[in-house]
């Protein structure tokens, strides 16, 4: 009787771990994505040095794999994508995780050393928004990169005709029309500040009066204590106290939303990337495979929702998990 | 005297205001709140507990795609008030259904607010708070089928006050729901899970919650402890073996270059690897059995722990419909009726919270649970940093005032000394990476710990680098109190010691150090307060975000000074700064500073006493 009662329990266990899956989302993982499997033999240390975008992923993943496997020991450090080629080069590191492209400096300096180019592989996606104070209305109707561009930069590459310094410039009216604007960004070891400079900037350069902050969370406190303030941050930083403005690719085209649903539109989506070091021919070692798999199955790509990031298509992680040759469905 | 007697109360209200401050924010964090549930004037929802509240002036354009009759509601009352309008910043949690954690609610747009009676609060080991009403607790038996259930019913005898049901999933309104049917009701199930026996109704629910979370919960411990001590010694046992084998390799490489291969040297030397091989192949073969024991054990618990259930309402947050959800007993750290505790109660989980604040590794990120190995690894690491730099300060004091002839040389070192405590601390904090870290740290690996290579053991950031770094950064402070306190024991008292033929050290020794102690131990009181407030050189060389195995464990050698470590100021920092949910985290980061700063009182606290019993010991020769 009883061992009858443990067998039905086992066959459901899977309907059990149905039952605590989440019953509404708004943002849904990919149903095609595989649950995973823990696997015999692996050990070694998750080193991870790089982004500060991704630090809490890395480590929410990291605390995941360790729930699998215990053995495993965890070191997180996430001062800013700048210092994940150097760790990787160095060996210091088994993980890169970075939120912008590394540049060919970096390859070539990579290159150098190994001999082959290191492999990036895209973890999820961000979408890298622009912040004002929840009662600014600009977050009612939205500025376009052009406007971002003359808000941010010196330069102006967008080209926009002048230089933009008050609220009232961008067109919001009343008491808001002659405040200045308060301008926050990222200091210049981060990915995100490499990111918003190449694609809201059009490679220009940022003025002097941005106040550099050293955290992503810390620019959304920043715009949420500063009632003029407008800054960038990763979508997942968002709190109740700011409010994201929607952008329009150029002047005259309709703003899209910072919102989950409409990112293939957005003009500042980008993919959170995981840097690794293999050669090619060669399989990965175990600890770094299974943590890769990790990230791309059901779980990994929950723990991205978690955070506050939009998790990959079932196609995006087929290809991602080609690229350090693993089998999705292997 | 009034200019001075003003700065002295500037000084003192400003530090008494920012100490009152850290106390008030830190010490409120954990007192659990009532659950408030609001109802917009166009029917939506939102229930959590309040944070914070704010009086603003909205802005006219700030409610163009609001309903028609919140617009209504919001001009009645502004015209009323005179434009100005309240808000509550309601933390709704619930992150996994609707990616918020917080929501302001205007008060121009409430049209109901009330406590419901068993709002509850959930404390959970992953996706944060959760906040709904109670509907019943479960023990489920799964059955997937319809001849499933029927031979479950039919066998099953509930507990004491329990009744079965069935539990059956379905969509309401678009939204996936978790409903209860009476066993007679098989046929009209949709989503059949399983079969229940079911607490129905709050209060049972309550009851039948607080008698099995109990077991519950200590069956998870039961699997962490598992998790970590038992994997971990074996997984010990297993990474020995393997270091033996690279350690003859790399002996065997090394005797193959020196006298060639073939040679006598060699052939006992691969004797031996085969030796190590063998034995190596024979600890995996073990530690994978354990392993698989062990994940067995885990897996058992897991299922027995998934039977035990929640079901509750969430009370739904704009947009997203109220909806029922199953939360498993096992993921709750802790729960609540919010509405109904008593005050003894809200103590007891007040209490509770700062205990698992104390004593536990932290979660989600950092964002959550304990900080126990970031207490632990600052205290360790102060520890180790005053045993270096107090002795070290102390003779080199010594040699400065007592021995040293004074000349140019005496007044260069004593002025780049006092330079030295101007030097920014980033600048040890470079030095150290680049000198201890990459210079004395790379020797040490390629001389001791070869095996491990190409991964460093002492080659990278750690607790003894650290505590290396600090205690040349706090040097200064101690060499300095010291001079000053060796200064002022009078001459005539060295001069009488040796006329009563005594020596030098001996003069030192005797007299001069125990006059000069409570000096000495001022210097130390100084370093520690510095060196354990200290973030910014940690950050270089060896506090990381997440670093759970403490640099003191049940495995040998014991002691793991070259393991990184996690530190209070750099977790402040790291909460404050990086955290991604940044406005449940700013609490936090009040507490955790409240509890550095009490660290190091309690720190200094246990050096000043030290000192008076030493001065009391050593004052008895004195007059």
């Amino acid at each position: 009787m009883l061992n009858s009662r443990i067998c039905r329990l086992l066959s459901g266990l899977s309907i059990l771990a149905l039952v605590t899956s989440p019953t509404f989302a708004q943002v849904k993982v990919d149903e095609r994505l595989p649950e995973y499997k823990t696997v015999q033999g692996v050990s070694g240390t998750i080193k991870s040095v790089g982004s500060d975008t991704l630090n809490n992923l890395m480590t929410l993943w990291a605390e995941k794999f360790k729930e699998k496997y215990p053995n495993v020991q965890v070191e997180i450090e996430g001062k800013g994508s700048s210092t994940a080629p150097p760790a990787l080069i160095a060996g210091a590191s088994n993980f890169g995780p970075m939120s912008r492209k590394m540049k060919d400096a970096e390859i070539d300096e990579f290159e150098k050393k190994f001999g082959y180019k290191p492999v990036p592989v895209k973890t999820s996606i961000d979408m890298l928004a622009v912040y004002v104070n929840k009662d600014n209305p600009i977050a009612k109707t939205g500025l376009s990169l052009e406007q971002v561009d003359a808000i941010f930069s010196k330069t102006r590459k967008g080209g926009h005709a002048n230089d933009v310094s008050s609220w009232g410039q961008v067109g919001l009216e009343g008491a808001w029309a002659n405040t200045p604007i308060s301008l926050y960004g990222r200091n210049s070891a981060s990915g995100t500040y490499g990111y918003f400079k190449e694609k809201a900037l059009f490679k220009g350069d940022y003025k002097d009066s941005v106040k550099e902050q050293p955290g992503s969370s810390s620019v959304v406190q920043g715009v949420a204590s500063d009632k003029n303030g407008i800054g960038y941050s990763g979508l997942g930083y968002k709190t109740a106290d700011v409010a994201t403005v929607p952008l329009a690719k150029k002047h005259g085209d309709e703003a899209c939303p910072a919102e989950p649903a409409s990112v293939a539109d957005y003009p500042l989506a980008r993919f959170l990337l995981v840097y690794v070091n293999k050669r090619p021919g060669q399989d990965l070692d175990p600890l770094r495979r299974e943590l890769i798999k990790l990230i791309f199955s059901q779980e990994g790509q929950e723990v991205v929702v978690k955070d506050g990031y939009l998790p990959v298509s079932y196609e995006i992680a087929q290809q991602a998990l080609a690229d350090v040759g693993i089998d999705i469905d292997g | 005297m009034w200019l001075s007697g003003g700065a002295l109360v500037i000084c003192v209200v400003m530090v008494l205001g920012l100490l009152s401050l850290v106390f008030w924010k830190g010490a409120a964090t954990f007192w659990p709140m009532p659950v408030d549930r609001f109802t917009t004037v166009d029917g939506r929802p939102y229930m959590g507990e309040i944070t914070r509240h704010d009086t603003y002036r909205p802005a006219l354009t700030a409610y163009n795609n609001l309903a028609p009759e919140v617009v209504a509601q919001a001009e009645t009352l502004l015209a009323d008030t005179g434009g100005v309008s309240d808000r509550d910043l309601v933390r709704t949690g619930n992150f996994r259904l609707t990616q918020n954690h917080f929501h302001w609610v205007e008060e121009f747009e409430i049209a109901r607010r009330d406590q419901p009676e068993w709002a509850m609060v959930l404390e959970r080991l992953e996706w944060g708070r959760f906040y709904g009403l109670l509907e019943a607790f479960l023990i489920l038996h799964p059955a997937a089928s319809a001849e499933e259930a029927h031979t479950l019913l039919a066998a099953l005898e509930p507990e004491m006050g329990l009744a079965l049901r069935l539990v059956d999933r379905r969509f309401i309104d678009g939204a996936e729901q978790t409903v209860l049917l009476p066993p007679t009701a098989l046929g009209e199930a949709q989503g059949l899970l399983a079969v229940a026996e079911v607490a129905n109704g709050p209060e049972v629910a309550w009851q039948a919650f607080e008698e099995h979370h109990g077991e519950v919960r200590e069956r998870w411990e039961e699997r962490r402890r598992l998790e970590e001590f038992d994997t971990g010694e074996v997984n010990h046992t297993q990474e020995k073996a393997r270091l033996a084998v690279r350690k003859v390799e790399l002996q065997l490489q090394e005797i193959a270059e020196q006298e060639g291969e073939q040679s006598p040297a060699w052939h006992t030397a691969q004797a031996t690897l085969e030796a190590k091989r063998t034995n190596y192949a024979k600890v995996s073969a073990w530690a994978d059995g354990e392993f698989a024991r062990i994940r067995e054990e885990i897996d058992a618990i897991n299922q027995e722990n998934s039977r035990y259930q929640l079901l509750l309402r969430a009370a739904g947050e704009g947009a997203i419909p109220a909806q029922s959800t199953l939360v498993r007993l096992d993921d709750i750290v802790r729960a609540y009726p919010a509405n109904r505790v008593s005050w003894r109660d809200k103590l007891g989980i007040y209490l509770s919270r700062w205990h698992e604040f104390l004593t536990d590794d932290p979660r989600e990120a950092n964002s959550e649970g304990g900080v126990f190995p970031a207490i632990f690894g600052t205290v360790t690491m102060t520890l180790i940093m005053s045993l270096l730099v107090v002795p070290l300060g102390v003779l080199a004091a010594l040699y400065l005032r007592e021995y040293a002839k004074a000349g140019p040389l005496v007044s260069g070192v004593r002025i780049a000394v006092n330079n030295l405590a101007g030097v920014p601390s980033i600048v040890f904090g470079v030095f150290g990476l680049g000198f201890f870290c990459y210079v004395m740290g790379a020797s040490i690996d390629e001389l001791f710990f070869a095996a491990h290579l190409p991964n460093p053991t002492y080659g990278k950031g750690g607790l003894l680098w650290a505590s290396f770094t600090l205690a040349l950064l706090t040097l200064p402070v101690v060499i300095v109190a010291t001079e000053e306190a060796v200064s002022a024991v009078p001459n005539s008292m060295r001069e009488g010691s040796y006329a009563c033929g005594a020596s030098k050290w001996q003069t030192i020794q005797r007299i001069v150090l125990p006059r000069a102690l409570p000096g000495v131990i001022t210097g130390m009181i100084l370093a520690i307060a510095r060196g354990a407030g200290e973030v910014a050189p940690l950050m270089l060389v060896g506090a990381v975000k997440l670093a759970p195995e403490l640099p003191i464990d049940g495995l040998f050698p014991y002691l793991h000074p070259e393991r990184s470590f996690m530190h209070l100021g750099f977790h402040i920092y790291d909460v404050g700064f990086q955290s991604q949910n940044s406005e449940a985290a700013k609490p936090m980061v009040f507490t955790t500073t409240l509890l550095l700063i009490g660290i190091i009182a309690v720190l200094n606290f246990t050096t000043i006493w030290l000192r008076n019993r030493l001065g009391r010991r050593f004052g008895g020769g004195q007059f």
